[in-house]
């Protein structure tokens, strides 16, 4: 490295730390207290509340609780937005189509033999994210997002016609993707569907049973804390999320030639 | 004493981290730049883990650290290696 950029490195650090030094001492303006705040102590009360069956959420963990129960509409269309954002990358790689016929190249066979055992091992972990998200830290994002991790690194060491051979086709993700969403609405709506059909008043992203609406999705089942629609939020999250990204990464490593050849 | 040592680990990951953004921003090879935007993530994750929240770091680590880089190396592979003065 030359003097000067090491200068101008020091020089960010120092910034960096007098600004931080100057907000903890409160001179950019009122400091929020730093104990448990009233908002939060709600949070925390309501999150697992078993001696108050119509005040909680069902499950251990505080964020995915916030993010699926009392936000969830929230995030349902933040979902929402990302399937827009992964159907507009599809409209512009109309037409464009994965030739399975040339033979994939991929890496050397040290690199193949060492991504098989991951291709194994990654998914294990995304679904111990996914299916704990109610009682761990984790959830569908988190899930699914590890789980693409196997699908970048499939494309890179085995290629893409490989993973097209294999039957990992664009047709077959994007019905997945529209399966997890779908999945997702229909857990939201599920107590709604079911208290018209038996003839009880309910809410959409109802839970657990409340004083007006006495119908909710299992909180136990035998002795295992199942977590009510938390669960079922969090599985289709990780379809959802996982077939997105495996789409965008699949159309951005399709060839230039290939890609030229439709959109000019 | 553990609040010390975990205010000079603090320290230590996020100065690390401002040099890999620095190297990164300066960087001419597109694709050093992205191996050290990737150091600069993890540096982060790991701050993320001290300051106790997991949940953030599980979806940094694979995001940033693995599908970023990917995109931007497809990206690369169909632009440039090198960035032009």
């Amino acid at each position: 490295m030359k003097k000067s950029e090491i200068c101008v490195i020091i020089s960010i650090v120092i910034f960096i730390f007098s600004l931080a030094y100057i907000t903890s001492l409160g001179g950019l303006g009122y400091l929020p207290p730093v104990d448990v705040r009233k908002l939060a102590q709600i949070y925390l009360a309501s999150t697992y509340n078993p001696y108050q069956p119509t005040n909680t959420s069902s499950g251990y963990e505080s964020v995915t609780a916030i993010i699926w129960d009392f936000r969830g509409l929230d995030t349902f269309f933040e979902t929402a937005v990302f399937y827009g954002a992964i159907i507009a990358s599809v409209a512009i790689y109309r037409g464009v189509e994965i030739s399975s016929k040339k033979k994939s190249i991929g890496m050397s066979p040290i690199a193949k033999t060492v991504t098989r055992l991951s291709l194994i091992l990654i998914p294990i972990v995304a679904a111990s994210i996914a299916f704990h998200g109610h009682l761990t830290p984790g959830g569908g994002f988190q899930a699914g997002s590890v789980a693409t991790v196997v699908i970048v690194l499939s494309i890179m060491v085995f290629g893409l016609r490989r993973l097209v051979q294999k039957g990992v086709t664009k047709p077959k993700i994007l019905l997945l993707r529209s399966l997890g969403l779908i999945g997702i609405g229909l857990t939201a709506i599920g107590l709604v569907l079911a208290g018209l059909v038996i003839g009880v008043n309910a809410y959409i992203f109802q839970n657990q049973a409340k004083a007006m609406a006495e119908i909710s999705y299992p909180m136990w089942i035998d002795d295992v804390l199942f977590g009510g629609s938390l669960l079922f939020f969090n599985i289709f999250e990780f379809v959802a999320v996982m077939a997105g990204f495996t789409l965008v990464l699949m159309l951005f490593s399709i060839e230039e030639e290939e890609v030229k050849k439709v959109i000019k | 004493m553990i609040e010390i040592f975990t205010l000079a680990f603090l320290m230590l990951i996020s100065v690390t981290s401002v040099i890999a953004a620095f190297k990164a921003i300066i960087e001419k090879d597109m694709v050093r730049a992205i191996v050290y935007s990737a150091i600069q993530s993890a540096m982060y994750a790991l701050i993320f883990y001290v300051l106790m929240a997991p949940d953030i770091v599980l979806v940094y680590i694979p995001v940033s650290v693995g599908i970023t880089p990917a995109i931007l190396l497809f990206v690369t592979k169909k632009t440039e290696r090198r960035d032009g003065d």
